[in-house]
């Protein structure tokens, strides 16, 4: 009789037996997306802590002294686990999506699925390596599914960019401009221009970056996307995948979860994120981060246009005049600031709110189904204008940021502020971006793009009197990962 | 031509020949074949010996027996020929096993080891592979005495971080003998060392080989045999505790010297409890062991059925062992073909508590770590928690944590039950003379079931109040093997071939079921144990199957030319499912010669009767490689959210690496040996010389986080370990003629094991240079070492005085006078400390070397035979001394000494209480990490001495019994060693990379046996 030595795995699919269909490749693409719910080093708390409580929005406030310290500037261990399991889950998720970019492209199925669930992949594969090279500086790039032997050399920043763009551009061939009701949050062609769109901006590449972002702004998809009539719509569960949101991560709340390990297969993963319970102000969750004071005055530089406060500053920060009638007036959850925090040690904190669940909650909890919109249309907006006045178009550049002030009752800045040239123009969209993406996870980004981190910010964030220029623009490498390659070479000054 | 020969016929007349045959000891031996040396004549002693055949006058009777030297006798014109017939148990004639095939032993060119399966028998032994330990050099056995435990058994040293347990090939089936074959079957064991000698076992053959023959009928009349055995079984040593006076006294000066209130239970003391915990969980247990056979055959049929019962309760509360056996081994000769089978059928149960882990404890260290003051059950205890009231420790009480394990056997029980049959049958046709086709299939086939149940009840301080649970498990087993060889055998003049080729098939499956459910029916104080008596609500199963395959090309090439030179090549190819498509086959040759030196003619030394030179050079395999390791799977639990409606949906990729390359582990051997017979071949000895070096030993070595791996990180064929060594085998069996017989054998051999490479494990965080070790518990298995050498603090005696303390800068911030001084081997600097870079090599597990000795005599109808066994050189953790010693919350030995003022010359730190908050220099007396705790674990011990008497044939031969004999044995009677331990053969914590720590090894036994035998 014939004897099969190449017999399957009885007890579970096995890379042979398995990418044999379009289920096969469904399950593949999904299993990248799971990636973002994995432990709490992704989009479930600490790609939080790295693009806001590291940047001069934030700081480390609670009792996590890992952390504060990381966030001021003070890292010893490399291998400790903020940087290094982000590291580590960063990379899980590029193996993940090297399996679907290597294994989808011989299944027989429909053919648009197939290059859709491609061009999915090397979105996120170009989402996983922009954010590695964004805190990294030059990871090795891994582009086929690992081997345990494999050591590869450190891509350089250059490299790295160039990888996420070369994916991008793949994608945007394959991904549909939207989905259908029940596949949103999907990549969508406008999100892979935007991510491209940022990485030129990264680099500074203006005509590059504009080139991607006009397909949203002004190109093909512009039909599709459009600011909120209301700016706090953006962080609300009830409107989600709004017409503003061009890449959101959706996150649901599973009250039978048991795991944040979404490889557990006796257990059920939590597809919520929790950085909710870690944002929220004390007496609700456990505070670990929360913002710097000068944020708030920013947003009171300017009134509306009714003489109103920035609606967008309620809409992004709970503190106590978060209701310009005051702390009696303000309620954090169900109650007043003053009854919560009257004169004691919290009363003049600040708190990120827009990835909070207080619209419909008194509490928080470890799995918030609050999505995180990754990339918003007035991000797109503010980094067009950006890329114009990169170009010595600043002219041109004025109408973009003008859409996005006037959505939050603000004057024109064709009114407010006309005629800036090119440097007073970059000033003033820093301005604009902090108080329009506020605690959203950009700012290390545009700090690190302005030139703008150093020592000099301490005078708003004295975490910054630990910074030393040409070091903590990037975390360490994992050193286990240095001893175990020798091809692998460490940031400098580390 | 009719004519003539009549005439020859008549000119010698016949006449009849009458005699008794025996063993050289004395005893009858049926079956023998007597006959007409040239004719045609041929008859067979009956039960008692006796034959008469009618031969002519002065021609010669030829005597044949299996297992004697045969014997030709002159007639000329006696009637009465009685005849003693030599065993041939050392003689270089007889044939031995050695896979595929048997040849002469004086052509072996392999180093092989032959047990004398007399010895082995007489130990009272669970399983074969216990009973090995010191009958062969070169086999390191280290037994448990658990009922049922497994010895663990190393050939050669060690070669490999995975399964190290050599191959068992019983009757030609490769299979487990652990536990369910019976000894008592067992007719030879052969033990396959070298390259030479075990590559016809290719891929697994790489730990060594053992060879089983069990015992087969003998052409004759039937032959009943009928042996019983009764043993009782004790702990020769344990440790000496304080009873509950003896504790309080010490507790409260303990608690009193750390600047500490006196524990509320010690001191409410009123002297009601005394609990002796030793004697709670300890006892006598015994052992009964029963077969019966009855064998013989005739007109070219042979058979045996043999059965027997075997039950071992142990020494500790609750735990028994018991095995019912049945075999039936058959051979019938037609014509040219001759069919055979054995198959034997065993059904073993085992029953225990809980054991193992922190949540059962272990009563090794329980008994005595147990404090006196506590009662083992008190109603006033009982409380929700608690419905059984049993006592243990208490914060508000008396501190403790150990298991009360009378509690364990009344609240928990594991009972599992392996029923399996194991067997083969064959066919083997002659083709023509010298040419034999055979086709062997083999089966081993196991139904094993196992059943845990935990009833309501706690049996220590803070144990979580679980609900009842009952976890119900089955596993069926099936292996067979399919074997088709071509054997042949020609010679010509001074030039002999032989060989063997052959093809084999083997298939192996496991095939579980796991389920499990919490909270169980009761009714009363019963409970209904069966899973639909669970709530529904905690119920749990799970499955799974695991199989591969392996196909085989075998071969071996023998030729002797004038028996002077040997030359053997023996080859083997593996195909085997377990690994990927480019490493499933492997290839596995070897080649040995031999030079007979004593058959030269310029060779003229009369006291050397034979020596034969050996060499011998191979590649062998060990794999240890787990079933479908080598690709990787999907896993199903990554989910994704999508759409409005916030749905979860499915996801799988693979999250775990796998090395897709793993290939076998493979092991060079090289051998040099001689076999010498002296003096007539009354002394024999036998000398090796090996060394063999493995590599791509397979390996977990840590994984750059960039490779996106998550679990356990895959295996990789990346380590190599080397191991040399020297064996002596050396037997004496005088000339003797008087009622007085006796023979000696004794073995010694030496290993050395030595770590050649274990892969790139990054940079050790201690040193900043680049890490080359396995950390396991206080062992460390580094490059350039053996395995599992000891890594701890050196200590240096007590301090006696503040000056010797501030001399020693690293424990001046702590330390009082009456604490212990550790080696500051690496000076930190300013702030320096006594922490784990101080810490340095202290011994390894493995004895420099191992004898056994065998002495077997007899006078008239007595016997006396002694077995030794010794080990020495290694050094031995004891972890449950460490445990006792520390001063914590367990209970005292009655010999601590602690250092005082005025009692300076002791070993023992001053008294304190271990965990004091305030006083640091007790807490590091504690420590776990020191040489304090590692031991000279050498020993010597009686494994056995058997005194026996046989009844006198005349007596007993009246009511038609051929033999009885009566015996009786002791079995580690005595052990000399300075191991403070209860027992210097130590399983091991973990049996590779901690092969010395004793954590409360389940010591062996001292069993006194009374038995008798009968034949018919």
């Amino acid at each position: 009789c014939k004897r099969d030595f190449e017999m399957d795995n009885p007890n579970a699919p096995t890379l042979v037996s398995f990418w044999k269909n379009g289920a096969d490749a469904t399950k593949g693409i999904n299993a990248v997306y799971s990636t973002f719910y994995r432990t709490a080093s992704l989009y479930s708390r600490w790609m939080f802590y790295h693009g806001i409580l590291k940047s001069d929005e934030g700081f480390g406030s609670g009792g996590d002294g890992g952390l504060n310290n990381l966030m001021r500037f003070n890292q010893t261990n490399y291998d400790d686990g903020l940087t290094a399991q982000t590291w580590a889950t960063l990379y899980v998720g590029v193996f993940r999506a090297n399996q679907v970019i290597t294994n989808v492209p011989a299944i027989s199925m429909d053919d648009t699925s197939k290059k859709r669930i491609i061009a999915e992949a090397k979105f996120l594969r170009a989402l996983f390596y922009f954010n590695l090279t964004l805190y990294y500086g030059r990871p090795p790039l891994m582009l086929q599914p690992s081997q345990p032997r494999d050591v590869p050399a450190n891509a350089t920043t250059e490299q790295a960019y160039a990888q996420v763009a070369k994916d991008l551009n793949e994608a945007i061939a394959d991904l549909p401009v939207s989905y259908p009701a029940t596949d949103l949050g999907r990549a969508t062609k406008g999100a892979a221009y935007a991510l491209l769109g940022k990485t030129y901006l990264q680099q500074k590449m203006y005509q590059q970056a504009a080139d991607a972002f006009s397909y949203l702004v002004t190109g093909a998809g512009s039909s599709t996307y459009s600011l909120t009539a209301d700016y706090r719509d953006n962080f609300i569960i009830t409107k989600e995948n709004n017409s503003e949101s061009v890449f959101e991560i959706q996150f649901s709340e599973n009250l039978s979860e048991s795991t944040d390990d979404d490889t557990d297969e006796s257990r059920i993963n939590n597809t919520g994120t929790s950085i909710s319970q870690f944002f929220a102000p004390p007496g609700v969750g456990f505070s670990d981060g929360a913002a710097r004071r000068w944020v708030v005055d920013e947003f009171l530089q300017e009134k509306t246009t009714t003489n109103a406060q920035d609606p967008r500053l309620a809409a992004s920060f709970i503190f106590n005049n978060a209701n310009p009638a005051g702390p009696t007036a303000t309620i954090v959850y169900g109650q007043t600031f003053q009854s919560r925090y009257g004169t004691g040690p919290d009363a003049n904190g600040v708190w990120f709110r827009k990835l909070l669940n207080d619209h419909w909650k008194n509490q928080e909890g470890f799995r918030s189904p609050n999505n995180y919109r990754l990339i918003r249309y007035a991000d797109v907006l503010l980094m067009y204008a950006e890329c114009l006045n990169g170009l010595n178009r600043t002219a041109e550049a004025y109408p973009f940021v003008d859409r996005v002030r006037q959505r939050a009752g603000l004057a024109t800045l064709t009114v407010a502020k006309p005629g800036l040239n090119q440097t007073q123009f970059l000033t003033q969209l820093k301005h604009e971006r902090l108080t329009e993406l506020a605690g959203e996870g950009w700012r290390w980004a545009d700090l690190a793009r302005w030139g703008d981190l150093g020592p000099g910010l301490a005078s708003r964030d004295a975490d910054f009197s630990g910074f030393i220029v040409g070091k903590h623009e990037l975390y360490p490498i994992p050193q286990t990962d240095i001893d175990l390659n020798s091809n692998l070479k460490q940031n400098p000054k580390y | 031509i009719n004519k003539n020969a009549f005439e020859i016929k008549k000119n010698k007349a016949d006449i009849q020949v009458t005699g008794t045959v025996t063993a050289s000891s004395g005893e009858t031996l049926p079956g023998v074949s007597v006959s007409l040396k040239g004719g045609n004549k041929v008859v067979v002693t009956d039960v008692n010996g006796r034959y008469s055949i009618s031969v002519p006058e002065n021609s010669t009777l030829v005597f044949n027996y299996i297992g004697y030297t045969a014997k030709e006798v002159a007639v000329g014109s006696n009637t009465t020929i009685n005849i003693a017939l030599e065993s041939s148990n050392t003689a270089l004639d007889d044939v031995v096993v050695i896979g595929y095939q048997t040849i002469r032993r004086k052509d072996l060119t392999g180093a092989t080891g032959s047990v004398n399966t007399g010895n082995t028998e007489k130990l009272v032994s669970r399983s074969l592979p216990e009973a090995l330990q010191g009958q062969t050099p070169g086999v390191a056995v280290r037994n448990g005495g658990a009922p049922g435990q497994e010895a663990v058994v190393n050939i050669r040293g060690l070669a490999t971080f995975g399964n190290a347990s050599p191959l068992y090939v019983i009757d030609g089936m490769i299979a487990d003998p652990n536990t369910t074959v019976s000894p008592n079957d067992v007719e030879d064991i052969q033990i396959l060392k070298d390259a030479s000698a075990a590559a016809i076992y290719g891929s697994r053959a790489g730990n060594g080989v053992i060879l089983i023959t069990t015992k087969k009928g003998k052409e004759g009349p039937a032959k009943i045999s009928i042996t019983s055995r009764y043993s009782i079984s004790q702990v020769p040593k344990t440790y000496d505790m304080m009873d509950a006076a003896e504790y309080a006294a010490t507790n409260t000066k303990a608690y009193q010297n750390s600047g500490m209130a006196v524990q509320p239970g010690v001191a409410n003391y009123n002297g009601r409890v005394n609990t002796d915990w030793v004697d709670e969980t300890l006892g006598t247990g015994s052992v009964q062991d029963y077969n019966a056979s009855i064998s013989g055959g005739g007109n070219g049929s042979k058979y045996l059925i043999s059965g027997g019962y075997f039950k071992d309760k142990g020494v500790l509360i609750a735990r028994e062992f018991e095995r019912a056996s049945f075999r039936v081994n058959t051979e019938t000769t037609k014509g040219r073909f001759k069919f055979g089978e054995n198959i034997a059928f065993s059904s073993s149960t085992s029953r225990s508590p809980f054991q193992g882990g922190a949540f059962a404890g272990n009563p090794w260290y329980d008994m005595f770590s147990s404090v006196p003051l506590i009662p083992v059950q008190d109603n006033a205890l009982i409380s929700t928690n608690n419905p059984g009231g049993w006592g243990y420790g208490s914060n508000a009480s008396i501190n403790t944590f150990s298991r009360n394990q009378t509690a364990i056997a009344n609240i928990t029980s594991v009972k599992s039950n392996f029923a399996k049959l194991l067997g083969n049958a064959y066919v083997d046709f002659k083709i023509i003379d010298g040419l034999n086709y055979k086709f062997n299939a083999g089966i081993e086939t196991s139904f094993d079931k196992s059943k845990s149940i935990r009833k309501d009840g706690s049996w220590y301080q803070n144990q979580s109040p679980d609900f009842s649970q009952l976890s119900d498990n089955r596993s069926q087993f099936l292996s067979y093997l399919l074997e088709h060889t071509l054997n042949y055998n020609y010679n010509f003049g001074k030039h002999s071939i032989n060989g063997v080729v052959g093809y084999t098939e083997q298939t192996t499956q496991t095939d579980n079921t796991f389920g499990s459910g919490v909270r169980l029916t009761q009714s009363g104080n019963d409970y209904f144990t069966t899973l639909t008596t669970t709530s529904g609500d905690g119920r749990n199963s799970s499955g799974n199957l695991s199989k591969y395959l392996l196909n085989s090309y075998l071969g071996r090439f023998n030729y002797a030319y004038a028996d002077k030179y040997l030359v053997s090549l023996t080859f083997r190819a593996d195909k085997d499912s377990r690994f990927s498509q480019d490493f499933k086959t492997g290839y596995f040759p070897s080649a040995a010669l031999g030079w007979r030196i004593s058959k030269e003619d310029f060779f003229k030394v009369d006291w050397i009767s034979d020596l034969k030179l050996r060499g011998s050079f191979g590649i062998l395999g060990i794999n240890t490689l787990a079933n479908y390791e080598y690709i990787g799977v999907l896993n199903q639990a990554p989910d994704a959210v999508f759409g409005t409606g916030q749905t979860t949906y499915p996801g799988a990729i693979q999250s775990r690496l796998a090395s897709g390359d793993l290939r076998w582990e493979e092991k060079k051997t090289t051998n040099l040996g001689f076999d010498a017979g002296l003096f007539d071949n009354r002394l024999t000895v036998n000398f090796d010389i090996f060394r063999s070096i493995s590599k791509d030993v397979l390996l977990n070595p840590p994984l750059p986080a960039y490779v996106g791996n998550l679990g356990p990180t895959p295996l990789v064929n990346i380590g190599s370990v080397q191991n040399q060594g020297i064996e002596l085998n050396v037997g004496y069996r005088p000339k003797l003629d008087g009622d007085f017989k006796w023979d000696i054998a004794g073995n010694i051999s030496t290993v050395k094991n030595k770590v050649l490479s274990l892969g790139n494990l990054g940079i050790d965080a201690e040193t900043g240079q680049p890490k080359n070790y396995i950390q396991s518990g206080n062992t460390r298995t580094q490059v350039g070492r053996s395995i599992g050498e000891y890594y701890v603090l050196k200590t240096d005696g007590i301090f006696q005085n503040q000056a010797e303390i501030n001399a020693h800068k690293a424990q001046s911030a702590y330390a009082k006078p009456g604490d212990i001084r550790y080696v500051n081997t690496v000076d930190g600097g300013t702030n320096d400390d006594i922490n784990d870079k101080d810490r340095v090599f202290a011994g390894s597990a493995f004895p420099k070397f191992t004898t056994g000795l065998q002495f077997n005599s007899s006078y008239k109808n007595f016997s006396l035979s002694l077995q030794l066994y010794g080990a020495f050189g290694q050094k031995l953790y004891n972890d449950v001394l460490r445990e006792l010693d520390s001063y914590g919350n367990s209970n005292y030995r009655k010999d601590i000494n602690p250092w005082t003022p005025t009692n300076t010359d002791t070993t023992f730190p001053r008294l304190g209480y271990q965990f004091a908050a305030n006083d640091r220099g007790i807490n590091e007396n504690a420590r776990g990490n020191t040489d304090r705790w590692v031991e000279d674990g050498s020993f010597l011990r009686l494994r056995n001495v058997e005194l026996g008497y046989s009844f006198p044939t005349k007596l007993i031969s009246k009511a038609n019994i051929s033999s009885v004999r009566l015996y009786v044995s002791a079995q580690n009677l005595f052990t000399i060693t300075k191991y403070s331990g209860l027992d210097p053969d130590v399983v091991g914590a973990n049996a590779n990379l901690e092969p010395g720590v004793d954590n409360g090894n389940y010591p062996s036994s001292r069993i006194i046996s009374f038995g008798l035998s009968v034949g018919f």
